[in-house]
């Protein structure tokens, strides 16, 4: 982080500080673990899928004949009698807020080496997250019922299923990937293997609270691809 | 942001009423654009209003969820440069998906062997 | 579990050196180099044979696996090639070849050709080999997800190869898949095929993103002291703008693969339009088969230079190293290689002109397309200006860098014919298109493996490839590489179409008749000119002469390693640190007509050396 010491290296902060890491001998990123580095490139690299499939989707939609089904009809959720627009999919939106939060503060008791406090903070996003996908397959399933199909739907162009399953499906298979490496860590925490440095099972790398950092980039990520599907399939 | 930034650089930690309050910021921004459709603006209102929360929120996450806020410029750039690629990307299918549509109905009317 | 290697920090040791040699401390400043900011890496020695050499962790030995599945991919595709010839110079010798037959070598051959051996042989075989040895690193930063990646790779080509077996056989929609006739019926392999083809892109993109992230934060992150950007090898500059250029471009594969995976398993329609088929119509509808193109070709423009940016770097290394001089350029050799690959993000749909796209999208993509022969024109300047009165050794290395870089411009031209709109619309789909691309993308950086291979073996083996052998090699591929690919440039003109099955009886193409005679006969002497190879690797790992310590006397750090091969680690118990750029070679002044990259100033002080 910002406050790091390097011998015999002069921090400039700024476009001279970025010239100046750049031209630097052995790391660009001063002071940036491999595998936060790592986990930054990969998450740029994911960005460019998450890209690609929203401008198909853009491109499809634009290109469609056929009326394009409005989403706030489509999702909205009757409760006692009264249809709320975009009710599930809001509620979707404030638990994986809520579970990004967490997540940042566990990261943050990640650093501070609280044990308990990350190990709990991480175990109520992993929940944030199983919660968010339990709501996802109840909207799937809803929606089955009501008729769309990925390669059909009753309320219009045929492409607005393909591209509803598709998107929020690969988003949904991030989330889960997730929440079950955010089981994993919590487990890893509690058991005080990065106080430890206790080795991983696979990997033979040593534990270390970084790695609570590096999933916590990964799962912000989830949430940010979710704020740009939402915005672009449920409201647009 | 500035003075935040100073009293952030002395401590190991930032402090957690920063995630605190972009948490909050998040909710309400987030309750705004819900609110988008539910007064059901419609137009280049809604859109306008949706990218502008959209955008807000994502860089609040970017920046403080993910420290990119504290974090070398190095870093940031590097993330950030190839979002032009993105950018020209969105701009040419924006195009062309206008110019597929012009050419179905084209030739749905006039004909086309 | 694992064992530590030692944490020797080398910063004590390195500078009581050059104390004792000089005993002054003036000295002692010129060669300073500040300490390490980064603790030992913490690797994993395998013991038993499957962690050692299956399940390796070591990036020479991942790099070594990907050279030769890849080289056995290529095979493969060779022999695709050899049958396409043979249909296409004697139609009907060979009786079993149907159109079919002929449509599905065609789309294997290209898929092998690009993703499977160019891609997989530059960053696979020799970013593993390469990367951390220059940088001077003791391996991969991720070492385990670096074999994860090659056993990903192997399974991709496994399903591939798997496709040939399948009912129907594999895909023949053209190494392109477009939609929509690739998932339809009357394609070849439209069943099996073409599901097999999709799903082993795919765990080839997920196979290579693990690699490339490695690469990558290899380059960025755990570099030697004193090893700056600037002051790294063109080879690891190209290898590393091509893995950028991979992680940001084959998303878009990805994508593509798995929207067509869906209209074909589960009957969407991301690209399938409204079709009548025998006067009924089809379920789909409503899709757009040219965002396949467009999605296709985001990632196919960056892919070409993912195999041309590799090449571009190791073949600067190589004429640097066998002319005995410095790169001419070296920081516009690197803005270059950075400029191509950030350009090659915006001139995609180049190959799109007749696709029935937006028509104003042509002056955008002529424009971005001739813009980018600026920088790649640099570079080819600055090999010749480097080569311009250098001490050269025409040895088999060198044969094939001079034979690239006159294969490289001649392709590079006709690049040029076709980026321009109105030339391009008429030589569309035809041999000129063939001839083109085979020029600049296929023999140009084959050239450089080849030169690349006989430059390295003696690292990896410990013994000199035999240089008569080698030039029979470059001579018979050369000129008959020129036999094969000129003669399609006038086939291109005439009109002859790209893809066809046969010619048929257009009675206009008669000259053609002869000439792709004589072409398939070229085809077949070069395909079993690069048997010369194997047969000299297999001769040389036995009688071999032995290369000892840096035979070529080059600079950078991977011919300064402990041991020859190195063994793992790389560098013993130290790290090297590095003092200048690796292209000090006949330098004014000096003892030797090189200095290596560890040696410090204070060992050089009256010599005329680049400051870097």
């Amino acid at each position: 982080m910002s406050e790091q010491k390097i011998a015999d290296y002069e921090f400039k902060p700024g476009f001279t500080g970025m010239a100046k890491d750049t031209g630097s001998d052995q790391t660009m990123f001063k002071g940036v673990h491999w595998g936060k580095a790592m986990m930054w490139i990969f998450l740029l690299s994911d960005t460019f899928v998450f890209s690609c499939f929203l401008i198909s989707y853009m491109k499809g939609r634009a290109s469609t004949t056929v009326e394009w089904p409005y989403p706030s009809e489509v999702f909205a959720l009757t409760v006692f009698g009264v249809s709320v627009p975009l009710l599930l999919i809001a509620i979707m939106t404030f638990v994986l807020i809520t579970s990004s939060g967490t997540m940042a503060l566990a990261v943050k008791y990640g650093y501070e080496k609280n044990r308990k406090m990350c190990g709990w903070l991480v175990l109520a996003t992993a929940i944030g997250g199983l919660t968010f996908v339990g709501m996802q397959a109840f909207e799937w399933s809803k929606l089955i019922h009501e008729g769309v199909r990925p390669w059909e739907n009753p309320f219009g162009a045929a492409q607005f299923g393909s591209y509803f399953f598709m998107i929020t499906g690969f988003h949904g298979t991030h989330v889960s990937i997730g929440v079950i490496f955010l089981f994993i860590y919590a487990y890893k925490v509690f058991a005080g293997h990065y106080d430890t440095q206790k080795r991983g099972w696979f990997t033979t790398m040593k534990g270390d609270y970084v790695e609570i950092e590096i999933l916590g980039l990964y799962w912000h990520f989830v949430d940010l691809v979710w704020v740009f599907i939402f915005a672009f399939f449920y409201l647009w | 942001m500035e003075e935040i930034k100073k009293k952030e650089e002395q401590t190991t930690t930032h402090k957690i009423g920063i995630y605190l309050w972009i948490w909050g910021l998040l909710f309400v921004l987030s309750f705004f654009s819900y609110m988008v459709d539910w007064y059901e603006f419609q137009g280049l209102l809604r859109w306008s209003l949706i990218l502008f929360f959209m955008f807000l929120k994502a860089g609040l996450i970017m920046a403080f969820f993910m420290h990119l806020f504290w974090e070398r410029y190095a870093l940031v750039n590097v993330l950030l440069w190839p979002m032009t690629a993105i950018a020209c990307f969105i701009g040419l299918m924006a195009a062309e998906g206008k110019y597929t549509v012009f050419t179905r109905f084209f030739y749905f009317f006039v004909g086309g062997q | 579990m694992s064992d530590e290697i030692d944490n020797k920090q080398s910063i004590q040791a390195q500078s009581s050196e050059t104390m004792n040699q000089y005993s002054g401390s003036a000295a002692a400043d010129i060669d300073y180099v500040r300490p390490a900011e980064i603790p030992e890496q913490d690797l994993y020695h395998g013991h038993s044979f499957i962690t050692k050499w299956v399940f390796c962790q070591d990036a020479k030995v991942i790099g070594v696996q990907y050279f030769l599945t890849a080289v056995f991919t290529g095979v493969v595709g060779l022999i695709l090639s050899w049958l396409m010839r043979l249909q296409l110079g004697f139609p009907g010798l060979a009786g079993f070849m149907t159109a079919e037959h002929y449509y599905q070598f065609v789309t294997m051959h290209g898929m092998i050709m690009v993703v499977y051996f160019l891609t997989a042989l530059f960053l696979g075989g020799f970013g593993n080999y390469l990367i951390p040895l220059m940088v001077g690193a003791r391996d991969m930063v991720f070492p385990y997800v670096n074999m994860i990646s090659f056993w990903m790779f192997f399974i991709a080509v496994a399903v591939l190869m798997a496709s040939f077996f399948v009912p129907g056989g594999p895909t023949g929609s053209g190494w392109t898949l477009y939609p929509p006739q690739a998932i339809l019926e009357g394609t070849p392999g439209s069943g099996m095929g073409i599901l097999l083809m999709l799903v082993s892109l795919s765990l080839f993109v997920i196979g290579f993103t693990m690699g490339g992230l490695n690469y990558l934060i290899t380059i960025l992150q755990a570099r030697t002291r004193g090893m700056t950007l600037m002051r790294m090898p063109l080879t690891v500059w190209g290898i590393f703008t091509a893995t950028v250029l991979a992680m940001l471009a084959f998303p878009a594969l990805l994508v593509s693969s798995i929207m067509m995976t869906l209209d074909k398993v589960l009957g969407t329609s991301f690209f399938m339009p409204t079709i009548l088929k025998a006067g009924e119509v089809l379920e789909y509808g409503g899709g757009s088969p040219i965002l396949f193109q467009h999605l296709f070709w985001f990632f196919g423009h960056p892919e070409v230079y993912i195999v041309a940016l590799p090449a571009f770097g190791i073949v600067s290394d190589l004429i640097s190293v066998h002319a005995r001089k410095n790169i001419f350029g070296y920081r516009m050799m690197v803005w270059a290689i950075v400029g191509i690959g950030a350009l090659s993000f915006f001139v995609w749909a180049h190959h799109m002109y007749v696709s029935g796209m937006n028509p104003w999208f042509g002056f955008f993509f002529a424009t971005t397309t001739l813009i980018i022969a600026v920088p790649t024109a640099m570079k080819v300047y600055n090999w010749i200006i480097t080569l311009w009165r250098g001490n050269i050794r025409i040895n088999t290395v060198m044969l094939w860098c001079l034979g690239f870089i006159v294969t490289f411009v001649n392709g590079g031209i006709t690049g040029i014919f076709l980026g321009n709109v109105s030339v391009d619309v008429p030589l569309s789909d035809t041999y000129f298109v063939v001839a083109h691309f085979h020029m600049v993308m296929g023999i140009a950086p084959l050239m450089v493996i080849m030169g690349a291979v006989y430059h390295w073996f003696p690292l990896v083996a410990g013994r000199m490839l035999h240089e008569g052998l080698g030039k029979w090699h470059f001579w018979i591929t050369f000129l008959g590489a020129y036999s094969i690919y000129f003669p399609m440039h006038y086939l291109g003109f005439i009109g002859v179409p790209r893809r066809y099955f046969e010619m048929y009886d257009s009675p206009y193409m008669t000259s053609a008749i002869g000439m792709n005679e004589f072409i398939s006969l070229a085809a077949f002497i070069v395909g079993a000119a690069q048997f010369i190879l194997i047969f000299n690797i297999i001769k040389t790992l036995k009688t071999g002469k032995p290369a000892g310590k840096n035979p070529w006397k080059a600079n950078s750090l991977e011919w300064h390693t402990s041991t020859v091969p190195p063994e793992h680690g790389n560098f013993g118990d130290r790290l090297p640190v590095v003092h200048r750029w690796p292209y000090d070679f006949s330098v004014p002044g000096a003892k030797e007509d090189f200095i290596p990259q560890t040696t410090p100033p204070s060992e050089v002080v009256h010599t005329e050396v680049e400051k870097t």
